[in-house]
């Protein structure tokens, strides 16, 4: 009977345990360990760990979390994907290298699309930047694009209003329009209080461009020709030097004027340091100003950020009439400046369905929502269950501070013209010669119409060295246009 | 006595050091003679000097090798002048020398990638400590990093930092193994100081003199990190140099066969200016010998 009872007690305890396994690796990937490329952390690199972490308990399976200088990613994935080595199961790029990468990248399983997360993924994500030549080829994992911050200390001061008004003739409030912009950075340029009206990215190498683009978008993202910001779309012919793009260098290059001292210098990373540092009145960037700036344990302006869509226009430039066209009030052209984060699998990877179901599991929306509210992890909002959940945010920011900084992202993300980035084979060609020639501009090394010429005639030479046709088909897929 | 079975022993040895020192030379060679893209793929072709000549005829390529050759030559030439001057002072022994040697031979020892962000963070136009101390006196900011003849200043004074100890080091090898004799003879004929130092230290020195200066001018030319960090080339491209010329032709457009041309006139613009530095010096130092 004791025996009995043993061997009972035995089977069970197997049984147990051997059930207890399988609950525990669901699905199954003890032995695999894949290897995630990111840039260097804590941005992207730590919530890609954190999905990591929980993968490894969920599956079994290892991640490790192989990390590079941005600068080195781009021909680190390129050339082991082009050798077809196993470097990489999983990549996470931006979505301007996919045109280079799609070759060697594994199409997304049907299985991921379809469920309820997936209906969860903003749209402009899910049909437009995550698909190449129709195609599902990569997975959103940090949504991005420009956004202003303001002082709401500052905006809402009621001596500062009035002075505002007495000056300019109208209320203080975020800026609706570019030159509204400019009479609020004018405003608050008090060099004597240390005090400037704004700061965006002028250094070559330093996110400049995006920040060009974003001053070029309000001007040139014509609603009436859709996907012509870049190129024309039926030609391919570059339009970076029409009048549109020359009224915002010109604009770009007015910002100097408003920003501290050495502002020429300022990266991206400087930007998010002035504006938390209390040294301007506002910025414009992607949403990581916000998440840093209402932060107590990094800023000395928390609780006083405001948020809105990046200024519009009244009048943007048609290319096909060569005239600008009037609009009753500003179209607002937020710029999906990088276009957030992206994770895809190359074909060559050790185990592709593993790798894809990492990919599933740290974009999920419990996952991709706690990292992005996480300060430092990179992960901006990209489905609507990350603007739903109020009490996430309120760990960092104000409920105030909350509810502007989703409102602004959420409106961006769902503005009827949104502008998208630029994405071409080649991306790397056309990116160099614009900034340089921007640097030179911004340097009064030449003047805003020499240097926007220069990079049109490049951009015309690149386009047909890499073959005009296949550029323009690519330029048509990338801006959701239909094939000619 | 031949004994052929030494060329067996030799000829694995022989074989490895053509595999890894010539073959990629050559491979590089034959690519550089090819139009060869990685983006967007394009399939390799043969294309003769084409790429030569397109380089040749960039106002880019010039200007980054004046760029370079400025960076080089002040840099190197302010690195001697220093060095030379602080290996003397160790020489004759000043108080806290021992300490001096250590703390001088830092700068060297650190990655350059280092170096230029601490030069980034010095010259910062806002947080940086030596703006900073132009503001207690009342001057301006001074854009040190974003007007093109400050910035280059700021490269060619981080260089400067970072390579003065490595001349120090040999010139103060050299200075303590000069005879002592000649120096008690020039005592005995009351030769000053300023004159043992023209008629007999910089003379004898002359040879590792020369030595110490080509190295940190074949040096100086790979130049990268330290413009990567502190300008990224700019403003424009009138801090670019070569090597980051290349780096970006290479790693950022994968423009192959260009990468390659670029880095065979590289070497040719290297050796050309070892020849003519050798054949300027050689006189003075066969008169030496």
């Amino acid at each position: 009977m004791r025996k009995y009872l043993c061997a009972t007690a035995s089977g069970l305890t197997v049984a147990l345990g051997l059930s207890g396994a399988a609950l525990a690796c669901s699905p199954d990937f003890t032995g695999v360990t894949l290897k995630v490329g990111s840039q260097t952390g804590p941005f992207i690199a730590s919530a890609m760990q954190a999905a990591g972490e929980s993968w490894e308990q969920q599956t079994c399976g290892k991640v490790e979390v192989v990390e590079f200088p941005f600068g080195e990613l781009y021909p680190k994935y390129l050339t082991a994907m082009v050798a077809g080595e196993a470097s990489f199961d999983v990549i996470t790029f931006a979505p301007a290298w996919t045109p280079d990468f799609a070759p060697y990248l594994s199409e997304m399983p049907e299985k991921i699309r379809g469920t309820a997360d997936w209906d969860d993924i903003a749209p402009v994500y899910r049909d437009r930047l995550m698909v190449w030549n129709g195609k599902h080829l990569s997975q959103t994992i940090d949504g991005d694009l420009h956004t202003l911050s303001y002082r709401l200390d500052l905006f809402n001061d009621p001596e500062e209003q009035a002075a505002f008004k007495a000056k300019y003739g109208y209320d203080l409030a975020a800026p609706a329009t570019w030159d509204q912009y400019y009479d609020i950075a004018e405003f608050f340029t008090r060099p004597d209080e240390n005090l400037w009206g704004t700061a965006e990215a002028f250094r070559r190498g330093g996110q400049q461009f995006w920040f060009f683009f974003t001053h070029a978008a309000s001007y040139t993202n014509n609603p009436n020709n859709p996907g012509s910001m870049f190129f024309d779309p039926e030609t391919m012919d570059a339009q970076v030097n029409n009048e549109g793009w020359q009224k915002a260098l010109e604009d770009y290059i007015r910002s100097v004027g408003f920003a501290p001292p050495g502002a020429l210098n300022f990266s991206s990373g400087d930007i998010r340091t002035a504006f938390s540092g209390g040294q301007v009145a506002m910025n414009f960037d992607w949403g990581d100003t916000g998440t840093i700036a209402s932060d107590k344990a990094q800023s000395q302006v928390a609780g006083s950020v405001g948020s809105a869509l990046t200024p519009g226009s009244t009048q943007l430039w048609n290319h096909k009439t060569n005239a600008w066209d009037s609009f009753d009030e500003p179209v607002y052209s937020p710029f999906m400046a990088y276009g957030g984060w992206q994770a895809a699998v190359p074909q060559a990877a050790n185990n592709v369905d593993a790798s894809w179901h990492y990919v599933e599991w740290a974009s999920n929306p419990d996952n991709s929502g706690q990292a992005a509210v996480t300060g430092g992890s990179g992960v901006n909002p990209y489905r609507f269950s990350h603007f739903t959940n109020l009490d996430r945010w309120l760990k960092t920011f104000s409920e105030e501070e909350a509810k502007m900084y989703l409102a602004a992202q959420r409106g961006s993300l769902e503005a009827p013209n949104i502008a998208l980035d630029m994405r071409l084979p080649g991306y790397f060609s056309y990116t160099e010669v614009l900034e340089i020639e921007l640097s030179k501009a911004l340097a009064g090394q030449v003047s805003p119409k020499e240097a926007l010429d220069t990079i049109a005639e490049e951009w015309n030479k690149l386009t047909d060295e890499f073959g005009r046709e296949d550029q323009l088909a690519a330029y048509r897929s990338s801006m959701g246009l239909p094939p000619l | 006595m031949r004994e052929p079975i030494k060329y067996l022993f030799i000829w694995p040895a022989f074989l490895v050091v053509l595999l890894i020192g010539l073959f990629p030379l050559i491979y590089s060679l034959t690519v550089s003679f090819q139009s060869a893209r990685l983006v967007p793929p394009r399939p390799p072709r043969f294309i003769g000097f084409d790429n030569y000549a397109a380089l040749l005829g960039e106002e880019r390529f010039w200007q980054v090798i004046t760029t370079t050759s400025g960076i080089v030559f002040s840099s190197v030439l302010v690195q001697y002048v220093i060095g030379f001057a602080v290996a003397l002072a160790l020489f004759s022994r000043v108080p806290g020398e021992r300490l001096f040697r250590v703390v001088f031979l830092f700068p060297m020892l650190m990655a350059p990638i280092a170096v230029a962000l601490v030069g980034r963070m010095l010259f910062h136009s806002t947080v940086g400590p030596v703006n900073h101390f132009f503001t207690v006196l009342g001057l301006p900011n001074l854009p040190f990093l974003t007007d093109a003849n400050w910035a280059l200043g700021t490269i060619v004074t981080v260089e400067v930092w970072q390579w003065t100890p490595f001349v120090i080091l040999l010139m103060l090898a050299g200075l303590q193994s000069l005879p002592r004799d000649v120096y008690e003879a020039a005592s005995l004929e009351n030769a000053t100081p300023w004159q043992q130092f023209w008629g007999i230290t910089f003379p004898m020195l002359l040879p590792i003199s020369a030595a110490v200066v080509f190295i940190r001018i074949i040096e100086s030319f790979k130049i990268i990190d330290t413009v990567f960090v502190l300008t990224g080339g700019g403003p424009g491209i009138s801090t670019e140099t070569l090597t980051l010329y290349a780096y970006q032709e290479g790693f950022k457009k994968f423009n192959l066969g260009y990468t390659s041309a670029l880095s065979f006139l590289f070497l040719i613009v290297v050796i050309v200016i070892g020849v003519v530095y050798l054949a300027v010096l050689r006189p003075h130092l066969e008169k030496r010998a």
